[in-house]
């Protein structure tokens, strides 16, 4: 990537979009495609790494997966919400469940992609996510 | 020349005419009187001395006296009839004072004399011979002079005088009686000695017969039955040994209560004993009859056989009864049980479609029970032949016939077989027909086959349809339970699908840039490929769960198989916020099964320790699944949660099919579990936790038991006994034992 090439793009290189998933085939995906996009990512296994990392406060979009081994997506959505820390959050997962997406766009997600989703559909919900509100 | 017969046989002197002569004379005859007297008396006396004389010394005195007292020149006597010894002829002669004939000359001259009636005979003869005088006097012995003849013979011619005369006839009849008492006691002597004999002999008769007597008595008293004697009027006389100690009664009671042997009989018997009794001992024919006996010693009734046969003397009047009571218990009993075991042969044959047969193949010689006529539905009572059998057999089934007769051939009897077969009846049905045999050999050492044959066919279509419904049923559950793993096969299959389409789009956003990222591009495409990898194994895996494909046998590797649902389960579990902890243990052995149903159970257990923690908020949902080796070459898997565990008093009823404590379950899932475990030859059950929740366990052979397993998990069979009950804490219920006989109940 050249600063050249993709000028906007350097103004967006410093938004920092955050991937908590325990699938390492997503861990190794999503970063490389938002990166393409132009945002700067980060990948973790698990919301307790998440929870411990430095990323948290300057994380400005987070891709959640919902069922994980020990604290799940929702959980680290209400555990966000305890710490006040009002980061956009956009659930990712395989779980083609209907109420379980109600429920957490319910308690303020901004989107709840089903996997496997398109690139176009992912940038769109990112778009949602960073909109000024 | 005639003498004048005076009472002298002695010569007499000339006449003297004087006085002196007169007196001498007179002197002389009183002289010759007296001794005329003295020898009367000597001749009375002689029986005295001829008591125990025997004829011939009768004779012989008789004889010497005579001639003493008569001066004779010859005397004889004959028998006619000589009794013993006695000589037939005895002489005595005196100096010859002349010329006198023989005897043998006198004889020959009297026979023609002598008549056979003695009183023909002449008083005297005379001067028979011509030479001489001779006065000879036959005297006959005996009244008719049966006995014989005396005859006196002298030269005198005077002779006999009349005292001679007398002299001889006293002789005569003197010696006729003494020989006559002496003939009588010889006679008496000759019975007597008879007698004697007669007597010893006897006696030694009556003493061998007394032995022989004893020896009867003891037998009688000793032999092994009751033996028994009755008078004409049935009132014991004698009674023996045995039967006393049986009875324990004595021969005097017995004798003096002639009904005392009915006190032993027992109550039911005793009317009918009673009657036979009487009627034989009334009608003098005796009778049989079996009474029960009660024996004194330990107060039990026996059975015994009672015959009396009738003594008659010559004119055919009753003299005694002889009787035997013989102790037939053990036979009777031993006929009522096998009456008792023949009719409950014949009712089981019946209860349990069992018919029973055997068979000489030597002769071909066939018996063929009643059931098995219903069986064959063979008419009852047709002859039933090989050729018969081999038209109801079941063509393809024909061989085994055959077979039986060559194993006949190859061993020497005393084999079990077993064999099943069917029967192609004539409206084309099939039944099933399971046999059991037994070659051993009849009484002449000929082969012969005892055979049961059970028809097991309404048995064999419930096993057919039970199988076929517990094939469905499994079926369903599989189905039940994958489609409540939608989530996690969408899951399985969308997280590979979502790295593939994530991966391609950055791939082409790479190769869009100016100058392309090939590099990364390549390493995106590369994790393409990767995951349409994994996704290919995941729709494999799916694909077998799903399909209702029949069962595969194969070596199995528990851990790998449990690492595969813990795949397919893991989003459903973590969904569940379960925390699933697997203890698989270290070179686990392979097992002998199918892989897939296996699976089913393990996916079964798991969502089961699932759904018993969905309501535990206060406590971690832990899910433990532990693979181990146990006892008996066998593998063990368990499944243990922190759930709400069961009801004890349900405890039974967990492996039922329907029944559930769920609100959405069907409540077949453990019931087809343990069906597939028990085709495994293995056992499932469940206990509870010491803490909350419970845990199920299955444990199966490492390696099939016995040829039949792996035929069994196709047919499923009733499973073996497999193995030890796990030793679990028997304070909690503890349901695999009464479950496992209920599954076998209902197996069978």
């Amino acid at each position: 990537m050249t600063t050249e090439s993709c000028f906007e793009r350097s103004a967006i290189e410093s938004i920092l979009v955050s991937v908590v998933d325990d699938d390492e085939s997503v861990r190794e995906s999503l970063p490389d495609l938002l990166k393409q996009f132009g945002f700067a990512a980060r990948a973790f296994s698990s919301a307790e790494e998440f929870l411990a990392s430095d990323c948290v406060d300057q994380t400005r979009c987070l891709l959640l997966d919902v069922a994980m081994p020990g604290m799940t997506g929702p959980d680290l959505q209400q555990e966000l919400i305890r710490r006040r820390q009002a980061i956009p959050i956009i659930f990712i997962t395989a779980d083609r469940d209907m109420i379980v997406r109600q429920r957490l766009i319910e308690q303020g997600a901004v989107k709840c992609l089903f996997k496997p989703f398109s690139d176009t559909t992912l940038l769109e919900a990112l778009n949602s996510a960073l909109r000024p509100k | 020349m005639f003498v004048n017969v005076g009472l002298c046989g002695l010569p007499h002197p000339p006449q003297l005419p004087d006085m002196d002569v007169q007196y001498e004379q007179a002197a002389r005859e009183i002289k010759r009187l007296q001794r005329c007297i003295n020898d009367l008396v000597s001749l009375l006396a002689l029986p005295g001395i001829w008591t125990v004389s025997n004829p011939s010394q009768i004779l012989h005195t008789l004889l010497d006296a005579l001639m003493r007292m008569l001066s004779l020149d010859l005397i004889s006597v004959r028998l006619n009839n000589p009794v013993s010894e006695a000589p037939v002829e005895i002489v005595r002669l005196a100096e010859p004072r002349g010329p006198m004939p023989s005897t043998h000359e006198i004889c020959e001259a009297l026979s023609g004399s002598f008549a056979d009636n003695s009183r023909k005979w002449p008083p005297l003869l005379r001067n028979v011979l011509g030479e001489g005088d001779v006065s000879i006097v036959p005297l006959p012995l005996g009244l008719q002079g049966e006995l014989g003849i005396i005859v006196a013979a002298t030269q005198r011619t005077d002779f006999p005088r009349q005292t001679e005369a007398l002299l001889l006839s006293v002789a005569a009849s003197q010696a006729s009686i003494g020989l006559q008492e002496a003939q009588l006691r010889i006679q008496q002597k000759h019975i007597a000695d008879e007698l004697d004999q007669q007597v010893a002999q006897r006696t030694a008769e009556l003493a061998a017969a007394n032995a022989q007597l004893q020896l009867q008595v003891g037998l009688l008293q000793h032999i092994p039955v009751a033996a028994w004697t009755l008078k004409p009027d049935g009132t014991p006389d004698f009674v023996n040994q045995v039967w006393l100690e049986y009875a324990e009664q004595t021969l005097e009671f017995v004798r003096s209560h002639p009904e005392a042997w009915m006190t032993s009989v027992h109550p039911e018997d005793r009317e009918i004993a009673e009657r036979s009794f009487w009627e034989g001992v009334r009608s003098g024919q005796g009778f049989a009859m079996e009474t029960r006996f009660l024996r004194a010693r330990d107060a039990t009734y026996r059975w015994h056989l009672n015959r009396a046969v009738v003594l008659r003397d010559a004119e055919g009047k009753v003299i005694k009864f002889v009787g035997t009571s013989t102790d037939i218990d053990d036979r009777k009993r031993a006929e009522e049980k096998l009456l008792r075991s023949e009719a409950f042969l014949s009712e089981g044959q019946r209860l349990g479609q069992v018919g029973s047969y055997s068979w000489r193949p030597a002769t071909d010689e066939i018996t063929w029970s009643a059931e098995l006529y219903r069986i064959y539905e063979f008419e009852i009572g047709v002859p039933v032949t090989l050729e018969l059998i081999r038209s109801r057999v079941h063509p393809e089934d024909l061989t085994l016939i055959e077979k039986m007769k060559m194993v006949d051939q190859a061993r020497e009897g005393g084999h079990h077989f077993e064999w099943r077969y069917r029967l192609l009846m004539p409206d084309h049905s099939i039944k099933y027909l399971h046999a059991i045999a037994h070659a051993t050999r009849d009484q002449d050492g000929q082969p012969e086959y005892v055979a049961s044959v059970q028809d097991v066919t309404a048995r064999r279509l419930a096993e057919e349809a039970r199988d076929k419904a517990q094939s469905e049923l499994a079926n369903v559950a599989r189905v039940m339970t994958l489609g409540a793993l939608t989530a996690s096969i969408a899951h399985e299959v969308n997280q590979p699908l979502s790295g593939i389409i994530t991966n391609a789009s950055a791939c082409l956003r790479m190769l869009a840039t100016d100058p392309p990222q090939v590099e990364g591009a390549r390493e995106t495409a590369r994790r393409t490929i990767r995951d349409g990898n994994r996704m290919s194994d995941v729709i494999t895996r799916l694909r077998a769960l799903f399909a209702k494909k029949e069962p595969t046998i194969e070596s199995v590797n528990l851990n790998e198989a449990v690492l595969e649902v813990i795949a397919l389960s893991m989003v459903e579990l973590q969904k569940n916020r379960v925390m699933l902890c697997p203890e698989l243990a270290d070179e686990l052995p392979l097992i002998i099964g199918d892989r897939v149903q296996l699976q089913q159970v393990i996916l079964n257990l798991l969502r089961n320790g699932s759904d018993a923690m969905s309501t535990v908020e206060d406590r971690r949902r832990r899910l433990l699944i532990r693979t181990e080796r146990d006892e008996g070459d066998r593998v063990r898997l368990t499944v243990q949660d922190a759930g709400v565990g069961f009801d004890p008093q349900a405890a039974d009823r967990l492996f039922d099919a329907f029944y559930t404590t769920k609100r959405d379950g069907m409540g077949i899932g453990l019931a087809v579990s343990r069906s597939i475990i028990e085709k495994h030859h293995g056992r499932l059950w469940g206990t509870l936790n010491d803490g909350p929740g419970a845990a199920f366990s299955f444990s199966i052979p490492r390696t099939p038991e016995g040829p039949a397993h792996a035929d069994s998990i196709h047919n499923l069979q009733a499973p073996a006994i497999a193995g030890p009950v796990p030793r679990e804490d028997h304070a909690k219920p503890h349901i695999a034992a009464n479950q496992y006989q209920r599954t076998m109940d209902a197996l069978s």
